[in-house]
């Protein structure tokens, strides 16, 4: 069973997915939101595993909804008119559905979802002991101005911290994020995500290189070429973490 | 215009060689006594050459265009023909009057007589020049004007159109999907919500065929409008109309009234998460029909799409009522935005009253 969520602010527009969804017996519709902050609000209680999300609502768009959320669920956005609009973000959601919505297109759509099930079976990540940490299978929503995308934490190598914002290195990209280092730090899983130092967290399975470094420290090769220095404190931390 | 063209140009070579001739016969004939035959014949030799020799030069000008270039490139390559063609045509001169045996110094040197008659040639052949380039100039500048006004003019028009025949198709979608939804929970009002739909896109194709409609009609398409919108944001959209059933036969532009209730809509309240309201005026204000569009929601800076359609409203309406019509928008207090449209209703009058 998939658990999905709709957040749009018209009710009719609710309704007639819905209605659409009553051929799909395999998704179960959780809850019904109106606008961003409704959505959020049902995202972190409820924890679905999909959601059906309007762009344009009133207050706060759903692109602005996504990047406020910890960790992305599943994504098919809903949209009257903007495929274009839609098509400039670099967004790699699962789909989108133009309304009036086409049942064959939903179909589709919902077919993308379990081939993204079937390729990662940990949907059972969800039910991980703490919830509130984020596995590195789960994506996040980063928004940079203009541009949007959907990254998986086990793509990122790098978050560096530039002020109260986070610098996130990803394939040749590197938006910023309003989130701090210590705040992110929280949420990350430590067996993958280590704090290098006051500066730097480093995904541990995207290291290229470790050298010796002054003082007893190391430093460290990214994937991406970035090199970052490993504090004389967390080198001892670090080197117990591998010889484990 | 090539035709005429070249009637202009024959005539004028033959006038222009023809009173050079007749000046140097009036000339000679003031100064010596009698006109001797041999003076007659170097006229008639001076005058064909030149014919020749510049009607020669023009087909090379017109081959290569170089009328067409700017007065910095075309200097030279001018001034280079009018030398050759100077040379050109002393050199038939003096060869012709030798085998006429029209002169008699024939002892002074080739070069200097060459030389001279080429200066003679050059004093005609100048001004010729001048006149051929000057006209050309002052042709072509002027056909570049009209293509400049043709080009303003079909910028204007399609202004015009773009901004009539704007209907927002992400209301459309909306309302379709809107409508799908209603074929099960309320069908009857799924019937006319159709209804209300074909109206606005009639309405909205037939808009760019017409430059004025009457007020009422302009009215009942927004009527359907925002029937559609409401169906869509339920209680969240709330209208008022305060119309003077005076104002109903007023002439306004199609479309323009429609197009404010959607920015309304699209700016003001669909970006509210609580709604808000639509309040639609129409009264006489001294001498203008006083129309104003308030809606609940803030007026954000001057965003690029709509400064083109407020500057283009504002266009619009000065295009087809003059200058003292008038458009403006702005906030009326810290949560309503007010649209206000101004149409002289003299003019307008007189403007419906042209058309049967």
């Amino acid at each position: 069973m998939i658990k999905a969520i709709i957040i749009d602010d018209e009710r009719l527009a609710r309704n007639e997915l819905k209605k659409l969804l009553l051929d799909f017996p395999e998704i179960e519709v959780i809850a019904e939101a109106t606008n961003a902050a409704e959505g959020v609000e049902k995202i972190d209680s409820l924890n679905p595993d999909l959601i059906f999300l309007d762009i344009q609502m009133p207050g706060k768009t759903g692109f602005d909804m996504l990047a406020e959320l910890e960790r992305a669920p599943n994504v098919i956005f809903t949209t009257a008119y903007d495929e274009y609009a839609l098509k400039a973000f670099e967004v790699n959601a699962l789909d989108y559905l133009l309304k009036p919505v086409e049942p064959k297109r939903l179909a589709d759509a919902l077919q993308k979802l379990q081939v993204e099930e079937d390729k990662e079976p940990i949907s059972d990540h969800t039910i991980s002991v703490n919830r509130s940490i984020l596995n590195e299978h789960d994506q996040v929503f980063v928004k940079d101005g203009e541009r949007c995308w959907f990254v998986k934490l086990s793509d990122i190598r790098l978050f560096e911290s530039v002020g109260n914002y986070a610098k996130v290195y990803f394939g040749p990209n590197k938006p910023l994020i309003l989130k701090s280092l210590n705040a992110l730090e929280e949420r990350l899983d430590e067996k993958v995500f280590f704090r290098a130092n006051r500066k730097h967290i480093v995904n541990l399975r995207l290291i290229e290189k470790i050298e010796p470094y002054f003082n007893g420290g190391l430093l460290l090769e990214m994937k991406g070429g970035e090199k970052i220095e490993v504090s004389r404190r967390q080198t001892v931390k670090f080197k117990e973490m591998m010889s484990l | 215009m090539t035709k005429n063209g070249s009637k202009y140009y024959w005539w004028c070579q033959i006038g222009g060689w023809g009173s050079l001739a007749l000046v140097l016969v009036l000339n000679s004939s003031i100064s010596e006594q009698t006109i001797t035959d041999k003076q007659i014949y170097i006229m008639v030799i001076t005058v064909l050459t030149g014919i020749l020799v510049t009607h020669i030069f023009r087909e090379v000008i017109k081959r290569s265009g170089w009328a067409f270039l700017t007065v910095e490139k075309a200097l030279p390559k001018f001034l280079i023909g009018m030398l050759l063609t100077c040379i050109a045509s002393a050199l038939i001169r003096i060869t012709l009057a030798d085998r006429l045996g029209l002169v008699s110094h024939k002892n002074t040197e080739f070069m200097a007589r060459l030389l001279t008659v080429a200066a003679d040639t050059g004093l005609m052949i100048i001004p010729w020049t001048l006149i051929y380039y000057f006209y050309h100039y002052v042709l072509i500048s002027s056909r570049r004007q009209v293509d400049t006004l043709k080009l303003e003019a079909l910028v204007k028009e399609l202004e015009l159109k773009t901004i009539k025949a704007h209907i927002n198709p992400h209301f459309i979608f909306n309302a379709l999907n809107s409508i799908r939804a209603l074929i099960d929970e309320n069908p009857p009002r799924a019937r006319t919500a159709i209804t209300e739909l074909s109206n606005i896109l009639r309405s909205s194709m037939q808009a760019e065929k017409l430059e004025t409609v009457t007020f009422e009609k302009e009215l009942n398409i927004v009527k359907d409008y925002l029937a559609l919108e409401h169906i869509r944001f339920e209680d969240r959209l709330q209208v008022e109309y305060e119309i003077d059933e005076d104002t109903l036969d007023q002439p306004i532009p199609p479309m323009m009234l429609q197009t404010l209730v959607e920015n309304a809509i699209k700016h003001g309240i669909s970006r509210q998460v609580g709604g808000g309201k639509v309040r639609i005026v129409s009264d006489f204000r001294e001498d203008y029909h006083e129309l104003v569009i308030l809606n609940t929601g803030v007026l954000n800076g001057s965003r690029d799409s709509d400064g083109f359609g407020l500057a283009s409203t504002k266009n619009r309406l000065q295009l087809l009522f003059g200058q003292k019509a008038n458009f403006d928008i702005r906030e009326v207090n810290e949560n309503t935005v007010q649209a206000r449209v101004l149409i002289p209703v003299h003019t307008a009058a007189a403007k419906t009253s042209l058309k049967p």
